[in-house]
């Protein structure tokens, strides 16, 4: 809040003021503006480590065995380390199949959806046509839908025509864009010089060629953030594939989550490394895609 | 070819499929179409349903508004429900705002390792779901071994059986909302996004008129941040009403999809867990429709009243911004 205050200002001294009470006002005002960075830091830390004590927590049960799971007190540095956890989990629990079957998921959506999605927005954000901005307004509120509504009778429909227990169901829509996804498209394509595609218009470029060969390629930064987010929201649904994917085969990670049973015993430290695996995709992912997101996020904060 | 075709175009009238308005709805026809499919056709065959009586199969008769009568009259469990998700949407939309909110006047400010906390603060909000939503299940675990009670064991209290005190069933929806903490992080930084926008100038000029840091958060940042405190009310809102994966887990015995998947006394229920009972586990589609068409109003009539209190304690921010 008070970052602006405190960047050195020139000319801020009146020049009449005599030099030795401006030192000390300013040594007073440096001490405490020293004592509340400290007391944010601080806040902020304490904060942090409480946000990260599950994960360490959550890392640790994941290396043990079921006694030492229980063990009072709790050993934050499991001995012995139990790697096998994770490698059970991924072949013996069937977990290499889930991932698999979510990454795929994953990734078609991230395809499907950054071409739908910014094809559309092409079409918001560059022609005039009547209607437009309450068409807008229409994919807006789409966004305040919520998806179970819709769900039932989908479900109805796709049993009708056989689409349960297939991937149809998560598939078939994500070819028509998404809502969030346009209006981030959107906004950043509105912030592109339009002159660059007049230019290219005058040199013979047709509207289609034009998205393909001169907005994409400007578009990095909101790419990204759509395939991040797109990515994270494939990987993390649970209420679409619970309902539409039923049998065993078909499961997704979330699913094989779900129904996490152990077959030898009490499951719980296995339980744990199935969902560090789970967890490692989205961190990897963020990490990489970093310093787009923030502004991603921002991004929606102007509607 | 291209270059005799745009010599020739200013006499050439223009073929129509050139023309920019037909053009523009070429371009968002697969959003239309999926809005008509997947949006529209569903969202009136759902209506439809609400008002009969439904299997998974087939309508099988029309029965008028008695689900919704049913659902809003004679239905305990949702009565409970709705209790619950009342306690539930404004506990946690609190927690996201305030504690959001706080997170990003911390932040804003330069200073080294600024980066690592907003990154620290925002990843885990990137991981909410059912994977989070099972680790919390174990850290709000009865006994000893669970980490909240580890945590508060360090004050000198008694274990807290959090997910399965019969007497006290209402523990695991105050843990249920206490997860929130962890996931403040988005709102957070469309905060942060939302106070780097205030012109630095206004600050400037409080602080010249001699305003405190209390009276510069009050008469200045909180007036011009509204229209984001809205904005990020109302998305807390529509995601705390739709919350899912976390209860779910939560009402599981176990690490396995069994038992009441509403907790013990329905105290987990959520609208969507029982929407889920109801439609997928009952079978019963109309009543499912019904509860879905509610938990919609309930949205609506959430986000309306923050809009109109917005509009009532906000002097000018929102007028500015709209």
């Amino acid at each position: 809040m008070q970052d602006v205050l405190d960047k050195p200002r020139s000319g801020d001294v009146p020049p009449a003021a005599p030099a030795a009470r401006t030192a000390t006002v300013r040594r007073r005002r440096n001490s405490r503006a020293r004592w509340e960075l400290t007391a944010r830091i601080t806040a902020l830390s304490l904060f942090c480590l409480l946000l990260l004590f599950p994960f360490v927590w959550l890392v640790s049960q994941s290396l043990k065995d079921t006694n030492q799971y229980f063990a009072v007190p709790f050993e934050w540095i499991p001995s012995p380390f139990r790697w096998e956890n994770f490698t059970d989990v991924i072949f013996k629990y069937e977990f290499l199949h889930y991932i698999g079957n979510s990454l795929w998921l994953a990734v078609y959506a991230v395809v499907v959806n950054i071409l739908s999605s910014s094809f559309v927005a092409y079409g918001f954000s560059r022609f005039r046509f009547p209607g437009r901005n309450a068409l807008f307004m229409v994919v807006l509120a789409t966004m305040m839908l919520p998806g179970q509504v819709m769900t039932i009778s989908l479900y109805r429909f796709y049993r009708e025509i056989g689409w349960i227990d297939t991937f149809y169901p998560l598939l078939i829509p994500k070819l028509f864009g998404a809502a969030f996804e346009i209006f981030l498209f959107r906004q950043f394509f509105l912030s592109l010089p339009r002159e660059v595609d007049e230019a290219a218009r005058i040199d013979g470029c047709g509207t289609l060629r034009t998205w393909w060969h001169i907005i994409l390629p400007q578009s990095k930064p909101v790419i990204i953030v759509v395939a991040v987010f797109t990515f994270l929201g494939s990987w993390r649904e649970l209420f679409g594939p619970l309902i539409y994917l039923t049998g065993e085969e078909n499961r997704t990670l979330p699913l094989g989550l779900l129904y996490f049973t152990s077959p030898f015993g009490s499951s719980l430290p296995m339980l744990m490394a199935a969902i560090v695996i789970s967890l490692i995709p989205p961190v990897v992912l963020y990490a990489l895609g970093q310093k787009y997101i923030d502004k991603g996020v921002a991004i929606a904060e102007i509607k | 070819m291209s270059m005799v075709s745009a010599e020739q175009r200013p006499r050439l009238k223009r073929r129509w499929w050139r023309r920019e308005g037909v053009q523009g709805y070429l371009y968002i026809s697969p959003w239309l179409l999926g809005f008509l499919m997947f949006g529209v056709a569903p969202l009136i065959a759902a209506f439809m349903t609400s008002l009969s009586k439904a299997n998974v199969f087939r309508t099988i008769r029309f029965v008028g508004t008695d689900n919704y009568e049913k659902i809003l009259t004679d239905d305990p469990v949702f009565a409970t429900i709705a209790g619950n998700m009342l306690i539930y949407v404004i506990g946690s939309t609190v927690i996201s705002i305030c504690l959001g909110l706080v997170l990003a006047l911390l932040l804003f400010k330069d200073f080294r390792g600024n980066h690592v906390f907003r990154t620290l603060i925002y990843v885990p909000s990137l991981l909410v779901g059912i994977a989070t939503a099972y680790l919390f299940k174990q850290v709000f675990r009865g006994g000893e071994v669970g980490l909240a009670n580890m945590f508060l064991s360090l004050f000198g209290t008694e274990p807290v059986n959090w997910l399965g005190d019969s007497e006290k069933p209402w523990l695991a929806l105050v843990a249920l909302i206490l997860v929130n903490v962890w996931f403040a992080g988005g709102t957070m930084l469309i905060f942060l996004a939302g106070l780097k926008g205030i012109p630095a100038s206004y600050f400037e000029a409080a602080r010249v008129d001699g305003a405190g840091p209390w009276q510069m958060f009050r008469k200045v940042t909180l007036p011009l941040l509204s229209p984001v405190i809205v904005f990020n009310t109302v998305m807390a809102l529509i995601g705390h009403i739709q919350v899912f994966e976390t209860p779910l887990a939560f009402a599981n015995s176990g690490g396995v999809a069994t038992g009441n998947p509403l907790g013990y006394e329905n105290s987990l229920g959520t609208f969507v867990t029982y929407l889920y009972v109801k439609g997928f586990v009952y079978q019963d589609m109309g009543y499912a429709s019904a509860l879905a068409f509610i938990m919609f109003a309930a949205t609506l009539v959430l986000t309306g009243l923050v809009l109109w209190l917005a509009r009532r304690f906000t002097a000018y921010g929102d007028a500015d911004q709209n």
